[in-house]
């Protein structure tokens, strides 16, 4: 074994519940996915958007382009500005202009409308779409279509609003689980808390935990089982042990009667109780006659057969609930309650006189018969208090010896 | 589609008042310019007819007729490769084999006509001599200050069996149109 003393366990300042932790380790597991995915869709969606505005704008390019080439043959502004008409109603242009086969502008259009996020303008369409105005297979002109945001906003504002709609699901998810997660792993947690608990505080050692559907929590449980069987062991050993160890304080070895210390405490309770009741009850002083004689004549063992034969008479004469203690080396005493009107005190001691009066059988094989004195006092007509009744059961106990050494 | 019942509506509603002067050609301020101008409109306008054989514009026959008021040197501009032959021609001498007429100053009789000669034929007509575009003739060219422009009759262009791209008869239309 080793001698060192065990480290004390530290202990944390804060602690959170393990519903919170899980609730933290989910909300972040959840939103982590969610923000994967929705980036993921984002990106994907954008691209695709830009696929479709490039392609858009590439449309409204060939239009513009179909439209204005008459003007651009007759070298018409006028009707250059009407071929481009059709375009200015599609949303999302910023810019129209058309120039002609030299280069030079010969008509231009600019959107009314605030373009309402120019920083995305410039990053979906950072250059104009030119389509070269073809007659007959030679370049008359070209025209550039600049894009701006108007069209994309409402996806970006969509995807944000989506997102922020997840955020929300995610929220309520995570609480959803975290109750889940509860039922599920903090309450078979908590089962084993409560064992724990109970015994500790309790001294409960016959709680178990009950099966858990868990498997670790399930051998958790199983553990601390086994622990409690142990300490059940443990728990009933000492018992009885306490229990051998008091009945040795408290009587006599030879006879295994009550010692005096068992008898005082009885007495105390029975007065108590008489006191209480309003009741009555008698002690019986019981001392073998002569019995340092019988001991000097036939040895410590005779003696000692005698006391056990003596005690074992006196009991079979007691009723049930009455109480008999050895106090001293050949002193017995008796308590007698209740009581009442019939049992007469001096009844008893006359038939313990009877009783005690057959022969002893000793153990080198002779007999011996036993006498004893018996004196009577009674609660509360010779005393209220213990040393009250014992004295006056005393006196009484040697009255009865003198009156039999009389005889 | 639109423009096309436009030209029936017009055909029998009001014949002379169906053509409109439109186009704003900006004419360079130089000693060619206005024939530069003349000649990039008429073989502007060339190109953008369909004859019933569906051949292409290059390769026409342009006879002019009479004296041409804004050019004395007719050599249309088509746009792209290709080129329309012109012959100087009288009234009298004019053939079916003409793809395009163009007429020049000329009697009253004659221009009459020619139009009425043309009239179901797949042959287009352009004058330079008709700012108002009322005698017949398909296209009109008129010079105003600077700038070169021209109408369309579309009651000549409705009878004849040549088909005209309507973005040209939307610009001879001008303003308004459908």
């Amino acid at each position: 074994m080793n001698d060192q003393p065990t480290p004390p366990v530290e202990r944390i300042g804060t602690r959170t519940t393990l519903q919170k932790l899980l609730s933290r380790f989910h909300f972040g597991i959840t939103l982590f996915a969610v923000a994967l995915s929705g980036l993921t869709i984002l990106l994907a969606g954008v691209t695709a958007l830009r696929g479709y505005a490039d392609r858009n704008m590439e449309l409204a390019a060939q239009l513009g382009a179909y439209g204005v080439e008459p003007a651009l043959v007759f070298n018409d502004p006028q009707a250059a500005r009407e071929g481009l008409e059709p375009l200015t109603r599609i949303p999302g242009i910023a810019r129209l202009r058309v120039l002609n086969d030299v280069g030079r502008p010969v008509t231009e259009w600019t959107s009314p409308a605030a373009d309402p996020a120019p920083m995305l303008t410039r990053i979906f369409f950072p250059h104009p779409f030119a389509v070269t105005v073809q007659r007959n297979g030679s370049a008359i002109g070209t025209i550039e279509v600049w894009g701006d945001s108007s069209t994309l906003i409402d996806y970006v504002r969509l995807g944000l609003l989506a997102g922020l709609g997840c955020l929300l699901v995610t929220a309520f998810g995570t609480v959803f689980l975290a109750r889940r997660f509860e039922y599920e792993l903090v309450k078979p947690l908590n089962e084993i808390a409560t064992v724990a608990h109970d015994v500790r505080l309790h001294r409960r050692f016959d709680k178990r935990v009950q099966p858990l559907g868990i498997a670790e929590l399930d051998r958790l449980g199983g553990d601390i089982n086994a622990l409690l069987d142990e300490l059940q062991g443990w728990q009933g050993h000492m018992e009885s042990e306490r229990a051998i160890l008091a009945h040795r304080a408290s009587h006599d070895p030879l006879t295994a009667m009550p010692n005096r210390a068992a008898f005082d405490e009885q007495l105390a309770l029975h007065i108590e109780a008489a006191e209480a009741r309003g009741s009555r009850f008698a002690l019986l002083f019981i001392d073998a006659d002569n019995f340092k004689a019988a001991n000097d004549n036939f040895g410590h063992a005779a003696g000692d057969a005698v006391l056990v034969a003596l005690s074992a008479r006196i009991k079979e004469t007691l009723r049930k609930g009455d109480f008999a203690a050895r106090i001293g080396g050949d002193e017995f005493i008796v308590i007698i309650d209740p009581l009442d009107s019939e049992t007469r005190a001096e009844n008893l001691a006359g038939r313990i006189r009877g009783s005690v009066a057959e022969p002893v059988l000793l153990p080198g094989g002779e007999t011996y018969r036993a006498a004893v004195s018996i004196g009577v006092a009674t609660f509360p007509d010779h005393g209220r208090n213990a040393t009250a009744l014992l004295t006056a059961a005393d006196a009484a106990m040697y009255a009865d010896k003198l009156t039999s050494r009389s005889r | 589609m639109l423009a096309s019942l436009f030209l029936i509506g017009t055909l029998f509603a009001t014949p002379p008042m169906s053509a409109q002067a439109a186009s704003q050609t900006v004419v360079e301020d130089d000693a060619g310019g206005m024939t530069r101008a003349v000649n990039r409109m008429v073989g502007g306008i060339v190109s953008y007819a369909r004859w019933p054989d569906a051949a292409p514009a290059s390769g026409r026959i342009m006879c002019v007729v009479g004296t041409p008021r804004l050019t004395d040197r007719m050599t249309p501009d088509l746009p792209g490769p290709g080129a329309i032959t012109v012959r100087q021609t009288t009234a009298a001498a004019v053939t079916p084999e003409c793809d395009i007429l163009f007429l020049g100053r000329m009697p009253v009789g004659d221009r009459r006509q020619l139009i009425a000669w043309v009239r179901g034929r797949p042959i287009l007509t352009i004058t330079d001599d008709d700012a108002a575009c009322l005698y017949g003739a398909m296209f009109c060219l008129n010079s105003r200050a600077a700038s070169l422009s021209f109408s369309v009759n579309l009651d000549a262009i409705g009878r004849g069996p040549l088909r005209i791209d309507p973005r040209v008869l939307r610009i001879g239309r001008g303003e308004g149109g459908a």
